[in-house]
């Protein structure tokens, strides 16, 4: 895993100083607390995705999110995807058609709905649901270009022990996806790039807890379960990932760094893989992801 | 990737800023508060032994943290007015500092928000939201959204100082009762 570009940032945190804190205790599971009326909050999200196991692959996902709370219980999201695929060295078949250098360009946006059923500390148990639609028009995956449209439904579920210093975060999530791939000119004839239109359905299962060791401060841990289906080949991939997470927050602002690897992945493999027990196609080794959130 | 570092650091940049920690009032503040009226206020040594923390935590249904609670007995000219307590409570990312006055008989007389450093809730402060403790003894239901109306965006905060005036009650009646 390639961290040294993600050094001087954990610097530039470290000298933050004192402030304070919010929401977003892990990177990937959520929490079910929602924003007050009136309230609102941005996040900027950077997800550093790499290692396919042969070649080069490095990504960088970036997602500016905008959260506002239009009642107590009820919260709209909005947000701005841009991207950034570097790879060589490896070609797969129907996924990777070139190397590529894309360097950052826009990739998609997203809207959203959360509505809190149940408050953690007031209910004993938070129940949160949340709907997101989203549109993107390059592959995450390739860098191609790609027209995705996404809808999303999720549960979000939260409990407070001890006090509120220790916090589990469960997510159960479902996903249906309609994608259709441009052309791309000058691909060899065997090389598989269908664009004929496709559907797929993601379902997803996400667990962490994160424990409050010194006001402001949090360390967590997390694992998640992913699965997608596609008309043709049935399960297409799934995978499992997990790993830690540090948590600071203060009133105004707050930042989680994580980082999650795979552990285990199945589904489709690419020629010549050589570790065959993790999915490698859609999904990497390694994910590092920095939140940072600003309340106003 | 190229530009990377920098465009990760920007966002990162724009949000580093110092937020100060907000103290309203002082012990002394806070007793000239709760008790007015109180010529002395001295300081009340006591030391929680394990069964006592336990039994506390049973019968309050939170623990209480500190073996020594800082403890006042305030008097006026020797007249016994009641108990004067700073206690801490978590709040949603650091501790909530507040001051509870409690009557002999067990009686919540008032409380006050020492310091509250937390995004939202700041309306914990608010004189209506304090006053719904006056009167309350340990046997009240203590219960957001039942007995004690919540503050949306600082629900845990709003909980946690809830249970803790509810723990303070109990802790006079197991420890304090004359």
């Amino acid at each position: 895993m390639r961290v040294k570009s993600l050094i001087p940032m954990i610097g530039l945190l470290g000298m933050a100083g004192s402030a304070e804190a919010g929401e977003n205790l892990l990177g990937y599971t959520k929490g079910a607390e929602v924003l007050p009326k009136g309230a609102a909050e941005l996040y900027q999200w950077v997800t550093q995705r790499t290692d396919k196991g042969q070649g080069e692959y490095t990504a960088y996902d970036l997602k500016t999110e905008f959260e506002y709370g239009i009642t107590n219980r009820f919260n709209m999201t909005g947000a701005f995807l841009a991207q950034s695929i570097e790879t060589s060295g490896l070609l797969i078949d129907g996924y990777l058609p070139e190397e590529i250098d894309t360097g950052l360009e826009p990739a998609g946006i997203t809207v959203g709905a959360k509505y809190n059923f149940l408050s953690p500390a007031a209910d004993d148990f938070g129940l949160t649901m949340a709907l997101e639609g989203a549109y993107m028009w390059k592959d995450p995956h390739s860098g191609q270009d790609k027209d995705t449209f996404t809808v999303e439904l999720a549960m979000y579920m939260q409990k407070f022990f001890m006090e509120g210093q220790l916090v589990w975060l469960g997510n159960l999530g479902m996903e249906s996806t309609y994608a259709h791939r441009a052309d791309i000119e000058g691909l060899p004839a065997d090389f598989d790039w269908p664009t004929e239109p496709e559907m797929e359905i993601g379902i997803a299962a996400k667990t962490g807890l994160s424990y409050r060791f010194v006001p402001n401060w949090y360390i967590g841990a997390e694992i998640f379960y992913e699965e997608e289906f596609e008309t043709e080949v049935g399960s297409e991939r799934w995978s499992v990932f997990a790993g830690p997470s540090i948590h600071y927050g203060g009133a105004r602002w707050w930042t989680t760094l994580t980082w999650v690897t795979q552990l285990k992945g199945g589904g489709e493999v690419y020629e010549g893989q050589i570790d065959q027990n993790l999915h490698l196609i859609e999904k990497t080794e390694d994910e590092i992801r920095l939140k940072v959130g600003y309340n106003f | 990737m190229r530009h990377t570092p920098a465009l990760i650091m920007m966002p990162v940049a724009a949000f580093v800023c110092q937020v100060q920690a907000a103290d309203y009032l002082s012990t002394a503040e806070a007793q000239a508060v709760l008790f007015p009226q109180a010529s002395t206020f001295s300081r009340q040594e006591v030391v929680l032994t394990k069964e006592q923390l336990k039994a506390i935590k049973k019968a309050s249904g939170v623990r209480q943290r500190k073996t020594m609670p800082p403890i006042w007995r305030a008097e006026r000219e020797g007249e016994f007015l009641g108990w004067f307590y700073v206690d801490d409570v978590i709040g949603k990312h650091e501790f909530i500092t507040y001051a509870a006055a409690i009557s002999p008989e067990g009686e919540v007389r008032g409380i006050e928000i020492m310091s509250y450093r937390e995004t939202h809730g700041d309306e914990v402060r608010n004189q209506q939201w304090r006053d719904q403790f006056v009167g309350k003894k340990a046997d009240a239901p203590f219960k957001l959204n039942e007995d004690i109306i919540n503050i949306s965006g600082a629900t845990l905060s709003c909980r946690n100082i809830t249970d803790g005036v509810k723990r303070l009650l109990v802790l006079q009646e197991m420890v304090l009762k004359e």
